[in-house]
């Protein structure tokens, strides 16, 4: 269905992303989060997995046909903790996903709960599948 | 410290049912990519399902574990200390779709933790935004000293 195609994120990132496109953040390493999108009849319901991100530190923003999610990690390590090993990083999660203007934007709802954001991406009317009584 | 390096995961392995969803052809392929120059850059394919990142610190009293468990309920989180394991295990639930009914994904990873230099009585550990922080204090017997020798 070409209008889920479009919201899935788009296959070409960093350097290699169309210049029309969505800028990245300012030259700054990002991750690209798990994500899942499911489709129901009237709205895509979207689940980002963001640990370490708090309320304040998500920043879900709509321009034009993009949709960014930012996540920056609140924890800072304490000066006086040595790091031993690591294997997550610090830089901030990134999900760009494009989308072709069928998204009720002003409808959008988010819950962040456990380092888990749920998103609810409601479609327009004209979008939804309609059924025509026949006279 | 015997440990695996993580990978973060793909797609594939978020969800059991995830291979069932209908996505687009070349949706997962980028992750694949991301992967696939990572275990060969980092001379090691780690499998990654079921398990979670960690990272490990230390300053003069405690030692910590902090691991990524997103979207886990505090009950379904397990941490047990056995002959000098950390053993971290959770339960992911997924909740049930109008098509899907409800999953659970389990989660583990251990940390080897050496027995006698912990307080194994006074172990804590707090869930929050989806890190678990777990707190291991050190003995006194293992705690850096500084003993100041009088020169004659």
């Amino acid at each position: 269905m070409s209008l889920f195609q479009s919201l899935v994120s788009p296959f070409a990132r960093g350097s290699s992303a169309p210049t029309a496109g969505p800028a990245k953040l300012e030259s700054v390493p990002s991750l690209h989060p798990l994500d899942e999108i499911k489709e129901a009849a009237d709205a895509f319901g979207l689940v980002v997995h963001l640990p370490g991100v708090a309320k304040e530190d998500l920043e879900i923003t709509a321009e034009d046909d993009v949709l960014r999610i930012v996540g920056r990690r609140g924890w800072k390590c304490p000066e006086s903790w040595i790091p031993l090993y690591r294997e997550s990083t610090d830089v901030p999660y990134e999900l760009v996903l494009r989308h072709d203007h069928a998204l009720a934007l002003e409808r959008v709802r988010a819950e962040l709960k456990d380092g888990v954001l749920r998103v609810s991406l409601p479609k327009t009317e004209a979008v939804k599948r309609r059924k025509i009584a026949v006279a | 410290m015997k440990l695996v390096r993580y990978a973060y995961p793909t797609p594939r392995n978020f969800s059991p049912v995830y291979g069932a969803l209908p996505r687009g052809p070349w949706s997962g392929l980028e992750n694949e990519l991301d992967r696939l120059f990572d275990s060969a850059l980092s001379g090691s394919a780690a499998p990654t399902a079921g398990r979670f990142p960690v990272d490990l610190y230390e300053d003069k009293d405690n030692t910590y574990v902090r691991a990524e468990l997103p979207g886990v309920n505090r009950e379904d989180i397990g941490v047990e200390l056995v002959d000098g394991q950390l053993n971290l295990t959770a339960r992911r639930k997924t909740p049930a779709a109008d098509d899907q009914p409800a999953q659970i994904y389990p989660l583990n990873r251990s940390v080897t933790v050496p027995d006698a230099a912990v307080q194994v009585d006074k172990i804590t550990a707090a869930y929050e935004n989806g890190i678990l922080t777990v707190t291991l204090p050190k003995r006194e017997e293992s705690k850096p000293r500084k003993v100041t020798v009088a020169v004659k």
